[in-house]
């Protein structure tokens, strides 16, 4: 019935258009429209869309940030209305994401962190140059089911391993998974070090760790 | 019309004082050795110019050739089919399109070199209709399913349906030249307006330069008459037609040159002509084929047409090649690369392999992605404020990511990214099949053709051009 509204949701991210998005917000308020429905069905769906596009090569990475800003404009709009009806967005997965000791890049880490966290997943971004502790901490703390870790060189993707030898150290794995991401990383090397999966983009970790929350028998890697 | 000006300093393989100098010897040429002319009237309106005439060979006073250098004009504007300004032939520009005439396709589909066919013709100019660094066309290929006397008024016919662009026509003989034109003056609304907004140029192969035939000068006197643009393109070959080298053929070819600048400017003051930028080539004596893609003499033929400040029709973006391969795409970026930097405006050939004889409309789509990628890195640089974005540095210090800001979302298109060039991933170009260069460019010509649809002429108009080829094949006995 609100069909029509969630398809000017879908067109506000993929046009990134960030007045669309609170706009049609207000209006599923004023409708009385489910903000589960608005968010999941509305605005997630064309998320979606535009990171399968990005992932095909038919979109920008700046398109994937406008979608986002757009998205977080609904988001504002929507989340004292859920606060009203005291509902939640349902908890896909607790991630817990950082860049390897010794290494300073954010910007691919950051994206996957804000493409799970649309998607939602709670998310908690330890940074950059994270030592190995830091990570165990966190993914205790959290209860982590998921641990991102990012190396953008090839010198310091050897951090990598350390954090999923340091996690099964403490006792954590392999209840919590460990994803591996960055430039030089590829599949042959998640299998080595023993990481639980990998992947190429952002979009495609969103994939992976919704594969890994829906089942111990998830594939070990997409890509 | 869109920038095209090349940035940075310009390439020139001839100075001003070489320039000079083959100049002179192309004078000297005109003045001790002259010229056969088979055209009755083009010797009558040389020897009543001054110049000393016996039969049919003529000599050429430089006085003459001064005078018709100062009034044949330093630009030419060409329309496109609805008569917006399209293509400006001057200064260092750069101007691209595909070639004439090609006997042979490679058919991007099967692979197969076949003879092409109508329907080959219509769907290739379809193409450089839609290749967005294509700027003008030209016929591509005869086709082997009409009758050949008349394969140049279904060219013609083809390219005013298929194509907004403006066109260089090539016609066999005159009365082909005339038919086309006759098509272009109703598309256009009558001769005047097809005078004050042309969107045709007429290619004119000259047999030698020393020795015209009949079919080439009557075409000159023909447009020069009515003050339509034409390319006046003598061919010398070093080793055979002219001397081996660069020089000696492109002095020798340049006196060629100047015999129509004459006579266009003898027929009518003002009358535009365009040059060729290339000249001084020569035949692979191992071979004998006549070569598209020879370093030899690139560059030295746009830089004298410089150096005369006439406007030209350059020749870039064929292959020697017989496939679509590293070779014809190493060929075209090199030719279309030096022929840019030397400001070489109107530049021809895009698409061609085997030295003329096959088209391939996925070269034609390499080329055209070579094209814009030289485009991209020849312009000018914006140095202003807004693109220095200094406000956002100061702002957001030295860990900053620019990837949020409105600056980086505002103007991220800017910057060039390419169609058929690979740029992602192993894993990704894996997974989307392992391809080749050559694959992808077939690729994109059946996703363009696919979504393309050329604007159409008026019924009225296209019928009236119908007409014209009918006319044509009744007096041929069709």
């Amino acid at each position: 019935m609100h069909e029509e509204l969630l398809a000017a949701m879908r067109a506000s991210i993929v046009d990134g258009d960030q007045d669309a998005a609170a706009e049609t917000a207000r209006q599923a308020v004023a409708e009385g429209m489910d903000p589960l429905v608005a968010i999941d069905d509305g605005y997630v769906s064309g998320l979606s869309h535009v990171g399968a596009c990005f992932s095909a090569g038919d979109m920008f990475l700046p398109d994937m940030m406008l979608a986002a800003r757009a998205m977080k404009a609904a988001m504002a709009v929507l989340e004292p209305e859920l606060a009203a009806r005291s509902a939640q967005r349902r908890v896909r997965g607790r991630v817990v994401i950082g860049t390897v000791k010794g290494d300073i890049h954010e910007i691919g880490k950051n994206l996957v962190g804000m493409m799970l966290s649309a998607s939602g997943f709670e998310v908690h971004d330890l940074g950059v140059d994270v030592p190995v502790d830091r990570f165990i901490e966190a993914a205790r703390e959290h209860r982590a089911d998921i641990v991102g870790v990012s190396a953008l060189l090839t010198t310091t993707m050897t951090g990598q391993r350390a954090v999923v030898e340091g996690l099964a150290a403490a006792g954590l794995r392999p209840g919590v998974k460990v994803i591996v991401g960055g430039a030089p990383v590829t599949r042959a090397w998640a299998a080595e070090i023993g990481a639980d999966g990998y992947s190429e983009d952002a979009m495609g970790a969103v994939a992976l760790a919704t594969r890994l929350m829906d089942g111990a028998d998830a594939p070990a890697s997409v890509g | 019309m869109r920038e095209t000006r090349v940035g940075g300093v310009p390439f020139a393989r001839l100075g001003p004082d070489a320039c000079a100098r083959v100049h002179e010897a192309a004078l000297g040429i005109l003045e001790r050795t002259g010229a056969r002319l088979m055209e009755p009237r083009a010797v009558t309106l040389l020897a009543s110019a001054g110049a000393r005439v016996d039969g049919d060979h003529v000599w050429i006073p430089r006085e003459l050739v001064a005078r018709a250098l100062a009034t044949a004009p330093r630009s030419v504007t060409l329309y496109d089919r609805t008569g917006r300004p399209a293509i400006g032939l001057a200064g260092h520009t750069f101007w691209a399109g595909p070639g004439s005439d090609c006997l042979h396709i490679l058919d991007h589909r099967t692979g197969e070199r076949r003879t092409p066919t109508l329907a080959d013709l219509r769907e290739g100019i379809a193409l450089v209709d839609a290749l967005p660094d294509l700027d003008f066309v030209m016929s591509l290929f005869i086709p082997g399913d009409v009758d050949g006397r008349l394969a140049d008024r279904h060219q013609m016919a083809a390219m005013l349906e298929g194509t907004t662009k403006p066109i260089v026509m090539v016609s066999y003989e005159p009365s082909g030249m005339e038919d086309g034109i006759e098509m272009a003056e109703i598309v256009a609304g009558g001769p005047d307006a097809l005078r004050a907004r042309p969107f045709v140029a007429t290619y004119i192969n000259v047999t030698r330069a020393l020795l015209q035939g009949e079919s080439e000068l009557r075409k000159l006197l023909w447009l020069a008459e009515r003050g339509y643009p034409f390319l006046w393109i003598p061919v010398t070959s070093g080793g055979t037609t002219g001397p081996v080298t660069v020089a000696g053929t492109l002095a020798l070819n340049t006196a060629g040159v100047l015999i129509g600048v004459v006579l266009s400017q003898l027929v009518r003051e003002g009358a535009p002509i365009i040059l060729p930028g290339f000249g001084g080539d020569g035949l692979d004596l191992r071979t004998m084929v006549d070569p598209y893609a020879a370093p030899d003499a690139r560059g030295p033929a746009a830089a004298l047409a410089h150096w005369y400040g006439l406007p030209m029709f350059s020749l870039a973006g064929g292959s020697d090649g017989k496939v679509v391969d590293g070779q014809s795409a190493a060929e075209a970026a090199l030719t279309l690369l030096v022929d840019a930097a030397s400001g070489g405006q109107l530049t021809h050939d895009c698409g061609y392999l085997e030295s003329g004889l096959t088209g391939s409309l996925a070269q034609m789509a390499i080329c055209d992605e070579i094209v814009a990628w030289i485009r991209t890195a020849t312009a000018p640089i914006d140095v202003s404020d807004a693109a220095l974005a200094l406000d956002d540095i100061d702002r957001l210090g030295v860990e900053g990511s620019f990837l949020e800001t409105d600056h980086t979302l505002d103007r991220y298109r800017e910057r060039w990214y390419p169609a058929v060039f690979e740029r992602g991933t192993v894993e990704s170009w894996v997974a989307k099949g392992s391809s080749t260069l050559a694959q992808r460019a077939a690729q994109r010509v059946d996703a363009l053709l696919a979504a393309h649809q050329p604007t159409p002429l008026q019924p009225d108009v296209a019928a009236a051009i119908r007409a014209v080829v009918e006319r044509a094949e009744a007096t041929a006995g069709l």
